[in-house]
């Protein structure tokens, strides 16, 4: 048993180092700052998602809605507002969990594909607004016209527009809260009893546990986190257009999580890394990128269906 | 979970194979720098080749390339060789393309960014390219903003504004056909430009707008909208629609036999589209930004055989402002002498192309503060059958851009130079 707790403080402390360390190595092996950037935003997002797919067993299909209004919320802060990066990603995060908490009512009473259906269906809404509201989103040509500002902390202000590493480390910092936040509330009884209501959902409900409003809860923590990826993605392309709410986009967050690993807390974060590194090195290869990005997932859930961590874990144990 | 995870069996041979390797690679590196002479000049092209717009973004691929191949030929860029490096933006992800910028500009170190056929991926990089100050040539967005109220000193535009275009054809649709006008728009931030671009440069000669619809797009059945259309007795029925939208409305149109009693029109055409649509439904008047068949044009002939010797098809107007931007670039920088690109910014203000680039009777020519390049635009109707395979479009009238571009006030570009 000490063995176990050793080797996941070890296989967090690397993860740690080397997400610590990533502008630094990154560019020796022949990356950039910013594939880094993408891939740790991301990787928040599909972690946000996982929280919902892997712990409480509830499939959304429709998280790049929280995602973009994140964004959306970021961008117009900005745009709009009051030009401060901090507030810009406080009211993405904001917007983005306000929409979930009211959305998530209406929805929690349905399982399985009925509930990613519908959560489709409510992330549509949004591209919808977002692409015909022209005057204020921008519409199709997208939200620009804004950058994100240099951080002031009363006694010097960091310029993260043109130094890289300064917002990478911006994007780890909220990266390391929110995943710290998600990880405390999985060892809480509260994420115990999640996982209950994932194993089974009615022996759950006949212990008393009040199932719904956990899937609740969880549904809004969930959707809080993918928000506040979304406004670092606005960040990150100093940029948001409909897309970034679009379906397609959910799938992609689904995709990565199945990938990396659904029953493991990194797994997401690997998905990613391995979903945009692989798209970033094979679509400058060939034309036909996608086709190798499919058949690398459908092989993956053929073979590995627990994804590469689970995999890995296996391979460990065995 | 009994086993540490550091503890899977690794051979020594393998460790002491992969502690070679790494510090062979620290050794090798430095050999691999070259001296700045042996350098190519790059040019990043940013663009999509997969999606929607594949089809268009390989077209303008082509003239890239093929720009390349002229301009080694006659001496490269300052001397050094050009090299073209291609990246595929997709066709709506502004995030992988705003990544494929950053990539091109930050690791590869370009000298020019070159893209991107989609009009919101294109205002994304012009973010990239300005924050990093790099000379961006966008081919084919048409969005006014780019060279508008979100213009840059260092993004200059091929393709024309959608006002242009607009302005270029209501001349020709009021004189010949009537005052009276329909309009069926597809509903988003594309379409909704385009009209406002047509209903302003219809008022301006007398025309009016007898109705409209905004089709959502994707539609499929335009039947309720023409019979309604058709209710409203216009004299031009007018498509703003694209691509497959594009298609189904004029199928549509021929089937009810509203070419029979109306003018159908509408404002941008390219070849692309005409090529798939079936020949009754190539009908209409519009505007073409560059046709490849100008027989009174010198250089135009070679360029078209070049291009059908490289691809096997003809160029179309795609392929023309790939072949443009590209030269732009080294045109550019042979200019000013100069990789700077504030210099080569300042040298293309006001810079008239060569005419076997422009290939175009009246040339073309950068304006002055708003970096839009000012071309003719081709005024015509699609035609099912010409006397050549590719030739489905008759030109009617070539208008010069001058005369359509509007004051540089009504563009709402204001361009802040770097100090």
């Amino acid at each position: 048993m000490t063995s176990v707790g050793f080797n996941k403080q070890s296989a967090n402390l690397l993860v740690w180092l080397l997400l610590l360390a990533m502008p630094f190595w990154l560019p020796a092996i022949g990356g950039y700052v910013e594939l880094g950037e993408r891939v740790v935003v991301l990787g928040l997002a599909a972690m946000a998602v996982n929280f919902l797919l892997g712990y409480t067993g509830v499939l959304s299909f429709g998280h790049a809605a929280y995602f973009g209004l994140g964004a959306y919320g970021a961008g117009m802060t900005i745009r709009y507002l009051v030009p401060s990066t901090g507030l810009g990603i406080l009211v993405g995060t904001l917007v983005g969990t306000l929409a979930g908490a009211i959305i998530g009512p209406l929805i929690i009473r349905l399982r399985g594909v009925y509930f990613a259906m519908v959560t489709i269906a409510f992330g549509q809404v949004f591209y919808f607004i977002a692409f015909r509201w022209n005057s204020v989103t921008g519409g199709d040509d997208g939200l620009n016209g804004w950058t994100r500002m240099p951080l002031n902390f009363g006694i010097t202000t960091v310029d993260i527009l043109h130094d890289t590493r300064a917002f990478y480390y911006l994007i780890l910092a909220v990266f390391a809260v929110s995943v710290g936040v998600m990880a405390w509330l999985l060892r809480s009884p509260f994420g115990r009893t999640l996982i209950a209501i994932r194993e089974n959902e009615r022996r759950a409900r006949f212990l008393g546990i009040p199932v719904d409003q956990h899937i609740w809860m969880s549904w809004v923590i969930s959707c809080c986190f993918a928000a506040a990826a979304g406004a670092l993605y606005a960040l990150l392309n100093n940029f948001v257009d409909p897309r970034a709410l679009y379906w397609t986009q959910s799938g992609d967050f689904v995709i990565m999580a199945v990938l990396g690993g659904m029953r493991s807390f990194w797994g997401p974060l690997i998905g990613a890394a391995v979903f945009v590194l692989l798209q970033d090195y094979l679509s400058s290869q060939t034309q036909n990128w996608m086709s190798f990005v499919g058949l690398f997932f459908v092989l993956v859930v053929l073979f590995f269906p627990r994804g590469i961590l689970g995999a890995v874990r296996r391979k460990v144990t065995s | 979970m009994s086993k540490d995870l550091f503890s899977i069996p690794v051979k020594r041979r393998t460790l002491l194979e992969a502690g070679l390797a790494i510090g062979a690679m620290q050794i090798a590196s430095p050999f691999v720098v070259k001296s700045l002479a042996d350098e190519p000049v790059k040019i990043g092209l940013d663009n999509p080749l997969t999606g929607t717009y594949a089809a268009v973004g390989k077209n303008e691929l082509i003239g890239c390339q093929l720009a390349i191949e002229q301009i080694n030929a006659k001496g490269g860029i300052l001397g050094r060789q050009a090299e073209l490096l291609v990246e595929d933006s997709t066709s709506g992800d502004a995030g992988t393309a705003v990544e494929k910028a950053r990539k091109l500009i930050d690791r590869d170190h370009i000298n020019f960014l070159v893209g991107n056929v989609n009009s919101a991926l294109a205002l994304a990089m012009a973010g990239v390219s300005f924050e990093k100050g790099v000379l961006h040539i966008v081919p084919g967005g048409h969005t006014d903003a780019i060279t508008g109220s979100s213009c840059h000193w260092n993004v200059f535009r091929v393709c024309n504004t959608t006002q242009m275009e607009a302005n270029a054809i209501s001349g020709t649709l009021i004189k010949d056909y009537g005052k009276k006008w329909y309009y069926i728009t597809p509903d988003y931030s594309f379409g909704h430009t385009l009209q406002a671009g047509l209903e302003k440069a219809a008022a301006a000669l007398g025309g009016i707008e007898v109705g409209g619809d905004l089709t959502p797009l994707g539609t499929t059945d335009f039947s309720s909208y023409l019979i309604k259309a058709q209710s409203t007795n216009p004299d031009v029925i007018i498509f703003l629609t694209q691509g497959d939208d594009m298609v189904n409305a004029l199928k549509q149109a021929v089937q009810f036999g509203l070419d029979k009693k109306f003018h159908l029109a509408g404002a941008q055409q390219e070849l692309e589209p005409l090529e798939g649509l079936p020949p009754e439904a190539r009908i209409g008047t519009w505007v073409f930004e560059w046709y490849w068949k100008q027989p009174n044009v010198p250089h135009v002939a070679e360029f078209v055989e070049a291009v059908k010797k490289k691809s096997g098809r003809v160029p179309t107007a795609r392929t023309w402002f790939g072949y443009v931007s590209t030269w732009t670039c080294a045109l550019a920088a042979n200019t000013a002498k100069s990789l700077e690109a504030v210099k080569m910014a300042k040298a293309l203000q006001g810079f008239k192309l060569p005419p076997e680039i422009a290939l175009m009777p009246d040339g073309a020519f950068y304006r002055e503060g708003q970096n839009q390049l000012i071309p003719n635009l081709y005024v015509g109707n699609a035609q099912a059958q010409g006397s050549e395979p590719d030739d489905l479009f008759k030109v009617t009238n070539v208008v010069k851009g001058a005369d359509v571009a509007g004051t540089l006030e009504d563009t709402g570009c204001k361009l802040t130079w770097p100090a």
